[in-house]
C-alpha cells in the first residue's frame, strides 16, 4: 500500500557547524511522484538519507503512512530496514560479486521467505522491468541503463511502501535518459508506490515530477506542481532555477525606462528603489515587422535550437535579453520585441506579480 | 651510428625522455638484477653437486656432476629430516595464517566502519606496541608459555604468530575495508540486513583481494620465522624447517652441499607461494587502489 510521508520541521546540522537542511517540512500524499530538485549542496540528498533512515535529524520528525519513523525530540529511530522503504543510490549500488537474480533476491532472501516465492518474485519483478534475460549476469557485464532496472528491481521487490531515488539519471547518457525518465513514470503510475526523486536537473524534475520542491542551501524555496513554478517561481533564484533557456533577469532601479515601458509601475510598492524584471525568452518574441512592440534593439547573436530560434537582442544599449525570433531574423537586425508575459520581484527577490503587459 | 639510431626510434618521448637515460637505467637495473640472484644461482648450484666437488670452491665449474643426492640427504636426514621440518612448519603456518586473518578481519571492520568510545587510542596503541622487536618480547613470552604448559608445543607456537599478526593484519584490513564504497554497505542495510550479515555476505566477498594479500604475506612471515621457533620449540621432531637448517652443519666440517639443498627446501615454498599469488602480493605491499 502507498504511504504518504510527512516531514515535519526537519533541521539537519552536521558537527561543527554546517547547516544541511533548515526547517523543512512538506507532505508527500500517498502514491505520488514527489521531486527534490535544488543544486549541489543544497541538501536534498541528506533529506532524502533522514527519510531512508540512513542519517538522523537534528530537530524535527518523518512520518511514514502512519508511523513516525524518527523523532528527534523524542529519540525515536527506526531503522532503514524496517521502514519498509526501497532505495536506488547514484551510481546503483548493486552486489559486484553476485548475478543480477541474487542482487534481486538479496532483500527476500533476509527476510527469509521461501525459495519459490523468492522466486516468484524476482521474476515478476524483472519482467516488469524488462531485464528478464539478464538475471544471470553480474553487473560488470552490463550496460548503465540495464543496471539501473536491476537496482529499481531490488529496491522494488519487497513491495515497499515507499520508493527512493538518488539521482538515478545522472549516470545515464542524453539518449537513455529520455527512455529511462519515461520508462521510471510509467512504473510509478502504474504502481501507485509514493516515490520521492532527487535531482539538480530541472528537466528531469518537470519530466516526471507531480510535484516539486526546489531547495537552496537547505532551504525549502516553493514547493508545487511543474506549471506553478515555471509560471509562478517564487523567487529570483527559481526563476533563474527553472527554464532553459534561462529567464532574462533584470535589477533594475524603479527610475528606469524599462520600468516606464512595460507598464509595471502600479504594481511596485513605495518601499523600494529597486525591482526585478524577469523575461523568460520564450515569452518574448522578436521580429522586424510588429505593432504593439515594447522596445525596439539590435541583434547580437542568433541561436538555433531545431525547434527554435532564439536571438540576443541589445536594447538601451546596456541591456541584452534573449528572446524567441521570427525566421528571417539575421544578425544585426533591428528588430522590435513583444513581451507576452514578464515577472515582477522585489528587491529581496521575492515575486510580486506576474503580468501579461 | 646505427644502432643509436635504432634506440632513438624507439625511445623518443619514452618513459625516461633520452635513450641514454634508457640506456643508464636498464645497465643499472641488470647489475643489480644480476647481482641480486648471484648468490640464488650460487646456492642452487652448489645443492646439485657433490660434496667432493663443492670442497674445491663454490664456483669452480668443473669437474660438473649433478645429483640429487644432497636433496635427499636433507629431506631424510636422521636427525633433523628437513621433510619432517616441511610438515611442521605446514603444521604452522597454516593455522598462523587463518586464525589472525579471520580475527583481525572483525576487528579491522569494527575500527573502519563502527564509532566506539577510545577507538582512535585502541588503534594508535596496537600500533604504537607493534614495533616492538621479537627479541624484546620472548623473554615474557616464554615465561607465559611455561605457565601455560605450551612450551614446546605446536598449538603455543600457533597462539604466539597468530598474536603477533592480528596487529598488522587489523591495519592492513582496516584500510582496505575504509576504502570500499559505503553505498554497497548502506543500501544492504535498507535491504534490511544485520550488520552481521552485511559483514559476511557483501563486505568479505568483495574484499577477497585484501584478505589473500593478507594472508600470503602472514604465511610468508611465519614460515620464514626463525627466532620465535629457535626460542620455543626444542624437540627435533617438531622443528620447523628454517630452524633446522643450522642444524644442518656438522661440528667438524660444513657440508655445503647439504646446507644449500636445505636452504632452496625452505625456500621454496614461499616462493612458489609468491608466483602463485603475485597479484596479491604485490597488492599487498604497495596497497590497493580501489575501483569503484
Amino acid at each position: 500500500m502507498a504511504a504518504g510521508i510527512i516531514i515535519d520541521d526537519v533541521t539537519k546540522i552536521f558537527p561543527p557547524n554546517v547547516v544541511a537542511l533548515k526547517n523543512v517540512s512538506l507532505k508527500i500524499k500517498p502514491g505520488e511522484f514527489f521531486v527534490v530538485l535544488g543544486p549541489s549542496g543544497s541538501g536534498k540528498t541528506t533529506l532524502l538519507r533522514i527519510i531512508a533512515g540512513l542519517e538522523v535529524p537534528t530537530k524535527g520528525r518523518v512520518i511514514i503512512g502512519n508511523d513516525v519513523v524518527v523523532d528527534a525530540d523524542e529519540g525515536i529511530y527506526v531503522e532503514p530496514r524496517d521502514r519498509n522503504i526501497g532505495m536506488v543510490f547514484q551510481n546503483w549500488a548493486l552486489y559486484p560479486h553476485m548475478t543480477a537474480y541474487d542482487n534481486i533476491a538479496f532483500p527476500l532472501r533476509i527476510k527469509k521467505l521461501p525459495k519459490d516465492e523468492i522466486d516468484k518474485r524476482v521474476r515478476e519483478v524483472a519482467e516488469a522491468l524488462e531485464i528478464s534475460d539478464l538475471l544471470d549476469r553480474k553487473p560488470a557485464h552490463m550496460s548503465g541503463g540495464q543496471q539501473q532496472r536491476v537496482a529499481v528491481a531490488r529496491a522494488l521487490v519487497k513491495q515497499p511502501n515507499v520508493l527512493l531515488l538518488d539521482e538515478p539519471f545522472s549516470n545515464l547518457d542524453a539518449r537513455i535518459r529520455i527512455t529511462a525518465r519515461e520508462f521510471v513514470r510509467e512504473l510509478q503510475k502504474n504502481l501507485g508506490i509514493t516515490t520521492i526523486l532527487v535531482t539538480h536537473d530541472q528537466a528531469d524534475a518537470f519530466a516526471v515530477g507531480d510535484r516539486i520542491m526546489i531547495l537552496k542551501s537547505g532551504i525549502a524555496q516553493q514547493i508545487g506542481p511543474p506549471e506553478e513554478l515555471y509560471g509562478k517561481p517564487a523567487n529570483v533564484f527559481i526563476a533563474s532555477f527553472i527554464g532553459d533557456p534561462p529567464m532574462n533577469l533584470f535589477k533594475l532601479k524603479i527610475d528606469h525606462p524599462l520600468i516606464d515601458t512595460l507598464n509595471v509601475k502600479g504594481y511596485i510598492t513605495k518601499h523600494d528603489n529597486i525591482v526585478y524584471v524577469g523575461i523568460r525568452p520564450d515569452e518574448a518574441i522578436a521580429s522586424t515587422s510588429l505593432e504593439n512592440a515594447h522596445f525596439v534593439g539590435k541583434v547580437i547573436l542568433v541561436e538555433y535550437v531545431g525547434s527554435r530560434r532564439y536571438a540576443k537582442v541589445n536594447i538601451l544599449s546596456e541591456i541584452s535579453m534573449r528572446v524567441l525570433a521570427e525566421e528571417n531574423i539575421r544578425d544585426g537586425d533591428e528588430v522590435r520585441i513583444y513581451v507576452k508575459k514578464l515577472h515582477l520581484f522585489n528587491s529581496n527577490g521575492k515575486r510580486i506579480h506576474t503580468i501579461n503587459p | 651510428m646505427g644502432a643509436k639510431r635504432k634506440l632513438l626510434k624507439g625511445y623518443r618521448g619514452g618513459l625516461l625522455g633520452s635513450p641514454l637515460k634508457w640506456l643508464i637505467a636498464n645497465i643499472i637495473a641488470w647489475t643489480i638484477g644480476v647481482l641480486w640472484i648471484l648468490p640464488f644461482i650460487g646456492i642452487f648450484m652448489t645443492s646439485i653437486r657433490p660434496f667432493s666437488e663443492v670442497v674445491s670452491g663454490w664456483w669452480s665449474v668443473s669437474p660438473f656432476t649433478p645429483t640429487l643426492k644432497n636433496y635427499v640427504d636433507a629431506l631424510f636426514n636422521p636427525m633433523f629430516s628437513l621433510l619432517r621440518g616441511f610438515m611442521n612448519s605446514f603444521i604452522i603456518a597454516v593455522p598462523s595464517t587463518i586464525i589472525p586473518v579471520m580475527l583481525a578481519a572483525l576487528a579491522a571492520y569494527a575500527f573502519a566502519r563502527f564509532s566506539f568510545p577510545i577507538k582512535n587510542y585502541l588503534f594508535v596503541t596496537m600500533l604504537f606496541l607493534m614495533a616492538a622487536p621479537q627479541q624484546m618480547t620472548i623473554i615474557p613470552i616464554f615465561f607465559m608459555l611455561n605457565n601455560m604448559r605450551l612450551l614446546n608445543t605446536y598449538l603455543g607456537l600457533i597462539l604466539i604468530h597468530s598474536s603477533w599478526g592480528i596487529p598488522w593484519i587489523t591495519f592492513f584490513l582496516r584500510n582496505y575495508f575504509s576504502m570500499l564504497p559505503k553505498e554497497l554497505e548502506e543500501i544492504a542495510r535498507v535491504d534490511g540486513a544485520t550488520n552481521r550479515q552485511i559483514f559476511f555476505k557483501i563486505v568479505l566477498p568483495i574484499s577477497l583481494p585484501g584478505i589473500i594479500s593478507a594472508s600470503v604475506l602472514q604465511f610468508a612471515w611465519v614460515w620464514n620465522d626463525f627466532f620465535f621457533a629457535l626460542m620455543l620449540i626444542f624437540d627435533p621432531n617438531k622443528m620447523v624447517i628454517t630452524q633446522m637448517l643450522p642444524r644442518l652443519k656438522g661440528q667438524y666440517q660444513i657440508d655445503w652441499g647439504l646446507l644449500s639443498s636445505g636452504s632452496v627446501l625452505a625456500m621454496i615454498v614461499p616462493l612458489i607461494v609468491y608466483i602463485i599469488f603475485n597479484k596479491y602480493y604485490m597488492g599487498g605491499f604497495r596497497g590497493w587502489a580501489m575501483k569503484k
